[in-house]
């Protein structure tokens, strides 16, 4: 087990009375890539803001390797590569110019990365930023926080805005990153991504953690999709105790946690005109858990 | 960051300093021609027609206006005054603010920089721009009136230091003022109605002795051309004070920065 390299405790932020996260504890292990999933409004950028103290924390704590990380810690803002879901540049200056100003921060020698991630990226360092495409400009964000080689990878909705090919390529960054021992905090609304990159992945719901889990344990749970038709479903729907995903006139489709047997000894006190059982996605497996 | 920041205010800067210095230039060309014997007569019997305090808060009473130096000691130095005020006063309140109005502090704020280091940055570049338009100024000033005949050498560089002690002031304000809002709009009238009120108030202070307490709230009081003119002298007082004010403001800037939230 490696050793934890971001350590968040207790984290709560509140804009006036309204919760943004409440109570949020999360300990990330070096060398992870750790999905931060969570709908529109549920507290992802809260949080997020609240580790990179963009908004000051009502309270709790983040540590990065042990170390409480504030606002004017230099040091271990060094050892964060961020990259914010909008991205705000400065439109005067073109990317070659943004990229020299950027690299005026760091005290060690980041110019051979910054070339490399430029030519994987496909980007003309000679355009100026008001004429990128959103695209380019999210490639842009991509550079600047991987260029200082960070020890830990703060990703907002990274992806959005990339073509499906420059999706693999960044996909293939942050294998690399992974294989460096790098961590990642990958927050994103897109679900196939997460089990696709992601080790662990952590459910944020109305500003709580509802659930940290690993991948592979995700996919095992034995969560499946039932669809029955029945004059029944009523009776069936009360029966079983499930959580309704869909209903339309006698038909029910319900997520299951029940065991193969369990189930159709359950469901044999019924007539079935009709039953479909599906492996549920990992999609179906986010929509039960908000439910 | 200083570079940089050097560079993107550089424009309103030369902007700025090209009015000031396009007015003050018409002025040096047409003075020498208006100004002349039978003029002058009919100038001064017009002053007398002014009440005394209307003639004081232009100096008028203590300098007339028959050459170039004359004008500047009055009107000149006051239009100097308002607007090195205007320019301090729009670059303190968007120095800062405007990162956060472009959305831009939020990369500063995940760069290796401390907030102190970004305040401290930005008010290096405020403070160096205005000295430097005033030293401008000052200079150009300088080549007009010995092209316009003799003046007194050492009145003129003691007034031209007067407006720094304001601007500086206003720019400081107007900074600390900047870092209670988001909005570049909002702190633009604030700020220049920082100025204005401030400039009135010096006005009205100088009408009258029920008035004079006036002078007491109003920034332009720290540039106290009156003074320099009368005893050819800038009063100590007055340089702490700037010094003073300024100083106090940079810390509480740099103290309520240190709060300041994403939106």
């Amino acid at each position: 087990m490696g050793k934890h390299i971001l350590e968040i405790q207790n984290l709560t932020k509140y804009y006036g009375k309204i919760k943004g996260v409440e109570n949020l504890s999360l300990k990330l292990k070096e060398g992870e890539i750790f999905g931060f999933i969570g709908p529109n409004g549920a507290g992802k950028s809260t949080t997020i803001r609240s580790i990179m103290n963009l908004v000051n924390k009502t309270s709790g704590k983040v540590l990065i390797e042990n170390e409480e990380f504030n606002k004017d810690n230099v040091k271990l803002k060094e050892k964060i590569g961020y990259l914010p879901s909008e991205i705000y540049l400065y439109d005067d200056l073109t990317v070659k110019e943004m990229l020299d100003y950027h690299e005026g921060f760091y005290k060690k020698n980041i110019h051979n990365r910054r070339m490399e991630l430029v030519k994987k990226l496909e980007l003309d360092e000679k355009k100026k930023i008001e004429d990128l495409s959103l695209g380019n400009l999210k490639k842009l964000g991509i550079i600047l926080a991987f260029m200082h080689e960070p020890k830990l990878l703060i990703l907002d909705e990274p992806t959005s805005g990339l073509d499906p090919i420059m999706q693999n390529v960044f996909y293939e960054l942050l294998k690399e990153e992974k294989e460096k021992g790098n961590t990642v905090f990958y927050s994103t609304h897109i679900l196939n991504e997460v089990s696709k990159i992601c080790d662990r992945v952590g459910i944020i719901k109305e500003g709580k953690l509802i659930k940290v889990e690993k991948i592979e344990d995700l996919s095992k749970k034995s969560l499946t999709l039932v669809t029955i038709t029945s004059s029944q479903a009523k009776e069936i729907k009360e029966d079983l105790k499930v959580n309704v995903i869909l209903e339309e006139g006698n038909t029910i489709k319900f997520g299951n946690n029940l065991l193969p047997d369990e189930l159709i000894k359950k469901l044999s006190k019924y007539t079935i005109d009709r039953i479909l059982i599906e492996e549920a996605t990992i999609e179906d497996m986010f929509l039960h858990y908000y439910q | 960051m200083f570079k940089r920041e050097m560079k993107i205010n550089l424009k309103s800067f030369i902007i700025w300093t090209s009015i000031l210095i396009g007015l003050l230039l018409v002025v040096f060309l047409v003075y020498p021609s208006i100004i002349n014997n039978e003029n002058i007569e009919m100038m001064n019997e017009m002053m007398k027609m002014f009440p005394e305090e209307m003639l004081k808060a232009f100096n008028m009473d203590i300098s007339s206006i028959d050459s170039a130096f004359g004008w500047l000691k009055t009107e000149g130095f006051v239009f100097i005054l308002l607007i090195t005020g205007i320019y301090s006063a729009i670059l303190g309140s968007n120095i800062l603010l405007k990162e956060e109005s472009d959305k831009t502090i939020e990369y500063l704020n995940s760069v290796p920089v401390t907030r102190k280091n970004i305040v401290i940055s930005k008010m290096l570049c405020g403070f160096l721009y205005i000295t430097l338009m005033i030293a401008i100024i000052g200079i150009f000033n300088f080549i007009g009136l010995s092209l316009s005949g003799d003046f007194d050498k050492k009145l003129y560089i003691l007034l031209s230091l007067t407006p720094l002690f304001s601007s500086i002031v206003i720019f400081s304000v107007c900074l600390f003022l900047s870092t209670f809002t988001h909005k570049t709009k909002k702190m633009f009238g604030i700020s220049l109605g920082i100025v204005f009120a401030s400039y009135f108030l010096n006005i009205i202070s100088e009408m009258g002795e029920s008035t004079e307490f006036l002078k007491y709230i109003s920034i332009f009081t720290l540039s106290d051309i009156r003074n320099v003119i009368v005893n050819v002298s800038i009063n100590p007082l007055m340089v702490l004070l700037s010094i003073g004010i300024t100083c106090v403001f940079m810390i509480l800037t740099m103290s309520h920065y240190q709060k300041k939230e994403l939106v």
